[in-house]
């Protein structure tokens, strides 16, 4: 533990600058959120709570400055329970007043936690004033401009989630794919990429972004560095050390082995 | 210059707190451990409350009936707790698990097995080199990782065809590699967070 301690406090102290190689999955979300016209209506999942912040809180972050940059109109809300708390974290790095002009209500609006995971899904997407009437700070979505004519998923030019959950991440697929055909980019931690990827290989994601290593690649992209490209440099030497620990406990092995036999 | 952010000194210990199990189990740890049961279970209750009055309470106030059926079945979870009256709670129950199948069916058979099934029957040619490669693998991969599961017949595993499910459990166990390193990666990740943040926003040395 020391050991890993000390080889993530080494290349946070003298950046290594190692060099970054933008996967495709990351590059096509990028593409996804770019192609988009202006002002289009996204909505947006932040599916992930304390625990998932390290790892997908830069992401999001670089996210919603892209699609504020690009005048996109974002629908914001949770489908895990503490994705009420990220929020604000978010928004306090993202700016969006002070970077884009953007005003709450009109670009964007955060309807908070909403419990039930893929029925919460299918209730956003059949029909939003069925499910909501107040955002999360109690305002009547009736009386806020960014809802004018959203009703439901054929008013969604593109469906976003970033979750620690396999089970939202595959919600997303199934409800916003599979059942209202809309398209849907969607956010992981590493652990979960093998099995969500198969939605990306066959089209049912537009894109992935996988974990710390997909958000550096989003920041990269949208020439907005943060958290993400200072932690690449430190997976990167902290990992090299389990790399070389691994090799060393199989020599150590077949040495031992060699030695009893 | 080390922060002088009550805030931060308190995240700051947590997560000292937090790492130091990975030396010993100590009180130190038990405290913060505790600490984050009873923030965490505070803020399950208020987003409960949030969602009930919100979601449920808010149609029943503008005379949506329909919704005094919903707290009825919420009512009757409860009633589990009860010696003679438990029985009553399988029937929210078994709402909860027909809505949910309900949803989720139709669109789980499309997204996890029809395109599947229909990306992996598409051609092996690719318009470029990488993606022909790509495409045999996962026609190997998957031909073979299947073959691995077939017990019915004793020859799937013997002779020549028995090479199919060996390589099927070499797929399968660079997939569980493939996996288990990126497990690394995310635990790596969500722990150098913690170590930026000590860095960063408490000692402030970079």
């Amino acid at each position: 533990m020391a050991l890993v301690l000390i080889s993530m406090i080494i290349p946070a102290l003298n950046p290594l600058g190692l060099p970054l190689m933008v996967g495709d999955m990351s590059r096509a979300w990028y593409r996804t959120v770019d192609e988009l016209p202006e002002g289009s209506v996204i909505l947006f999942d932040i599916a992930f709570g304390s625990g998932g912040y390290p790892s997908l809180g830069p992401g999001t972050i670089a996210a919603f400055h892209q699609m504020f940059e690009k005048g996109h109109k974002i629908i914001m809300m949770a489908t895990d329970l503490e994705g009420s708390m990220m929020y604000p974290l978010i928004m306090d790095s993202v700016k969006p007043e002070q970077n884009y002009g953007a005003v709450y209500g009109e670009d964007w609006v955060f309807f908070g936690y909403i419990a039930g995971g893929q029925t919460a899904m299918a209730g956003i997407l059949g029909d939003i004033r069925a499910l909501v009437s107040t955002d999360y700070q109690g305002n009547d979505i009736d009386s806020l401009a960014v809802m004018d004519g959203v009703n439901g998923a054929d008013d969604f030019d593109l469906v976003a989630s970033i979750t620690t959950s396999g089970d939202i991440a595959e919600g997303w697929v199934y409800q916003g794919y599979s059942q209202y055909n809309r398209p849907v980019i969607g956010g992981c931690l590493s652990m979960m990429t093998t099995s969500i990827k198969p939605y990306y290989d066959t089209g049912q994601l537009l894109g992935l972004m996988d974990g710390i290593k997909g958000a550096a690649d989003l920041e990269f992209l949208t020439k907005h560095p943060g958290d993400a490209i200072v932690s690449s440099d430190i997976l990167s030497f902290s990992q090299t050390l389990v790399l070389i620990f691994i090799a060393v406990g199989n020599i150590a092995y077949w040495i031992q082995k060699g030695g009893n036999s | 210059m080390v922060s002088t952010d009550p805030q931060i000194w308190i995240a700051a210990f947590l997560t000292l707190a937090a790492t130091s199990y990975a030396f010993r189990d100590n009180k130190v740890f038990k405290f913060a451990e505790n600490i984050f049961i009873g923030v965490a279970a505070g803020h399950l209750v208020v987003m409960g409350v949030k969602n009930i009055r919100d979601y449920g309470w808010a149609h029943l106030a503008q005379g949506e009936i329909i919704y005094a059926v919903v707290f009825l079945l919420g009512i009757l979870l409860y009633t589990r707790y009860h010696k003679e009256y438990y029985w009553l709670y399988r029937y929210p129950i078994a709402f909860l698990v027909g809505n949910g199948i309900g949803i989720s069916i139709r669109a789980a058979i499309h997204s996890d097995f029809t395109v599947q099934i229909a990306q992996t029957a598409s051609p092996l040619i690719a318009s470029d080199a990488m993606g022909t490669i790509n495409n045999i693998i996962l026609f190997i991969g998957v031909v073979t990782a299947l073959s691995h599961f077939i017990f019915t017949y004793e020859g799937m595993h013997q002779g020549v065809l028995g090479y199919a499910p060996k390589v099927g459990r070499w797929m399968i166990l660079l997939a569980l590699g493939a996996s288990f390193g990126n497990t690394v990666m995310t635990r790596f990740g969500m722990y150098q967070g913690r170590v930026v943040f000590l860095l960063r926003e408490w000692l402030q040395i970079i």
